[in-house]
Order: C-alpha cells, then sequence, then structure tokens
C-alpha cells in the first residue's frame, strides 16, 4: 500500500514539465523582506543627501564593517558624508544597520535586492560611497 | 598541454587555437562541490533543475579531485579542515580554478576565532569571491559566469602570455619566458 501511495505521489508529478529559471536573461522575484546588498538612498525629488552620518549602523554592526564619517559646512543643515566603506567580505546581511537607521520619510540605508555580487579580488568587496549610491531604490517592506 | 604551452608568437593559428582552447574549457568546468556548511545547500540547489547549472556545462559535481578543474568553496573553512582543502586542491589536475562561497570562506564571516580560517585565499588562490550568507543560487551562477569571462581572456599556447593579477580585472601581458 505504501509502495502504491508513493508511486502516485511520482505520477502525478512526472506530466509536469521540468522548469528552469533562465537566469541571466529573468531573475526570479525576489521575497518581499528578502536582504541584499546595502545601499545608501538619495532624496527622490531632489538628489540630495540623506544620510545625517550618526554613526549608529557603524555602532550596531555586530562585526564592524562599516566605517564612515562628515564634516560640518556652514551652508548645510546636516554633515556631509565624506567616505562611506563597507567591507561586504564579512557580512552576513543580518540587516540590522538598515533597521536602526533613523533617517525620515526616505531612509539613508536599506538592504536593496541586488545579490549579484562577484568579486575578482577581496580588496573589491570592500564598497566605497560612490558604489553604495548605484543601484535603484526600493519600495520598504512595512508590516 | 606541456608540449605547446607558451612556446609559439602570435600569429593567425595561435589566437585562433587559443580562443578555441579557452571556450572549451570555459563552458564546460566540471566542479568539485567542496560543501562544508549551508552554503552547500545552495550550491545543491544550483545544481537543480530549477536553477540548472547544466545551462552552463558545470553540472557534473565531482566526488574526485582528479575529475575536477573548478572548486567551489562552500562554507566555513576550520583550521583542521584547512590542511585537507589544500590537499584536494594540489590532487586537481591543471587547469584549474577556484571559486569562494559565501562570507565564511571570503574572509571568516561572523567567526574571527582562533579555529576558523579567515579567508581561504589564505591556503589555495582564489579567482571569484561570491558574497553573500548563503548566496541565492542565482548569485552562484553569476560568480560563474563571472569565471568564465576571466577564463576567456586568458591564453595557453602564445609565447607572451596574458593573465589576469589577483585584484586586476583586464588581463595584463606577461614577458618571454625563454
Amino acid at each position: 500500500m505504501d509502495l502504491l501511495k508513493g508511486l502516485w505521489v511520482t505520477l502525478k508529478y512526472t506530466p509536469e514539465p521540468a522548469f528552469t529559471f533562465q537566469y541571466p536573461e529573468e531573475r526570479r522575484p525576489v521575497a518581499p523582506r528578502f536582504r541584499g546588498v546595502l545601499r545608501l538612498q538619495v532624496e527622490p525629488e531632489t538628489g540630495a543627501q540623506t544620510c545625517i552620518v550618526c554613526d549608529q549602523c557603524a555602532k550596531v554592526c555586530p562585526d564592524e564593517l562599516i566605517n564612515l564619517g562628515g564634516h560640518r559646512e556652514p551652508g548645510h543643515k546636516i554633515k556631509v558624508l565624506d567616505y562611506f566603506d563597507f567591507n561586504l567580505s564579512r557580512c552576513s546581511f543580518c540587516g540590522l544597520c538598515a533597521e536602526v537607521c533613523p533617517t525620515k520619510p526616505v531612509k539613508a540605508l536599506i538592504m536593496s535586492e541586488d545579490y549579484e555580487l562577484g568579486t575578482y579580488s577581496r580588496n573589491d568587496q570592500i564598497m566605497r560611497v560612490d558604489e553604495m549610491y548605484d543601484g535603484v531604490p526600493i519600495e520598504p517592506y512595512t508590516r | 598541454m606541456g608540449l605547446i604551452d607558451h612556446r609559439f608568437e602570435d600569429n593567425f593559428i595561435t589566437t585562433n587555437l587559443d580562443r578555441v582552447l579557452a571556450s572549451a574549457r570555459a563552458t564546460s568546468l566540471w566542479p568539485m562541490g567542496f560543501g562544508l556548511a549551508c552554503c552547500a545547500i545552495e550550491m545543491i540547489a544550483t545544481s537543480t533543475s530549477r536553477y540548472d547549472i547544466a545551462r552552463f556545462g558545470a553540472e557534473v559535481f565531482r566526488a574526485s579531485p582528479r575529475q575536477a578543474d573548478l572548486m567551489i568553496v562552500a562554507g566555513t573553512v576550520t583550521k583542521k579542515m584547512a590542511p585537507v582543502l589544500r590537499r584536494l586542491y594540489d590532487q586537481m589536475p591543471e587547469p584549474k580554478w577556484v571559486i569562494s562561497m559565501g562570507s565564511c570562506s571570503n574572509a571568516g564571516g561572523p567567526f574571527p576565532t582562533y579555529s576558523v580560517l579567515q579567508g581561504v585565499d589564505k591556503i589555495v588562490p582564489v579567482d571569484v569571491y561570491v558574497s553573500g550568507c548563503p548566496p541565492r543560487p542565482e548569485a552562484l551562477l553569476y560568480g560563474l559566469m563571472r569565471l568564465q569571462d576571466k577564463i576567456k581572456k586568458e591564453s595557453t599556447v602564445l609565447r607572451k602570455e596574458r593573465v589576469i593579477m589577483a585584484g586586476q580585472s583586464e588581463p595584463v601581458l606577461v614577458e618571454d619566458r625563454g
């Protein structure tokens, strides 16, 4: 009887065609809470900097992978971001850094949907501030 | 390959032969799955019909290093495992490549401890580092495509060899080997 049950399950799946994502051409849609590589965001209309250099992401990171710094300028209300070094090599994509980011309404630091990460050297895995801005802003997940 | 390696000048036949060899190597990589932790599950998922690494000619996961030319190190490499990994790498026949998959094998991941190797590149030369914890199967396929790009830029027959140095993406010319 068990054998027949097993065979029936196999038989049910047999007529279905094999299903493959043709990856480079089509991308599988990611889950709504998917955590990809870290990105900095700008104001959508003006393109102004949203990061206020509060250093919270650097403090909360369990592996201490984020280094950032800025300076005050007379015309600006917020600090100007000078450098934002993100060492990707050890990152376990826990998302704590994006979670503590306090800027509103646009979060400065998000986990994006990008996951294509392949480098030829370990030095390339340290992302600089200009690389952090690439990529599209994505809809944040709300509970 | 020892008979023809780096013995001929640039000309029509050798450059084309080089291209054929590089393309043959790039499109029939036989990986040795070195699954050590959770990344191994994603590596296995890459070989299933849903992602189908066979589309890149790399579906034959060999259990033996003698039949493989690509090592995918997937997972945390402990210091106890490190000599074994190096030995298996040495047993692979030339030409051979290494993909380091996941944060643990890239740099030790969240384990900066005495028992974990801080990056598999401490013991074997790594060609492509795939980041992720663990990387999605697509990310591994992306890493494989980056490796294929790299292999297609290397040269075999020409006297002046073009190699991609560590940390670079463009090949440079190595001077005459005499």
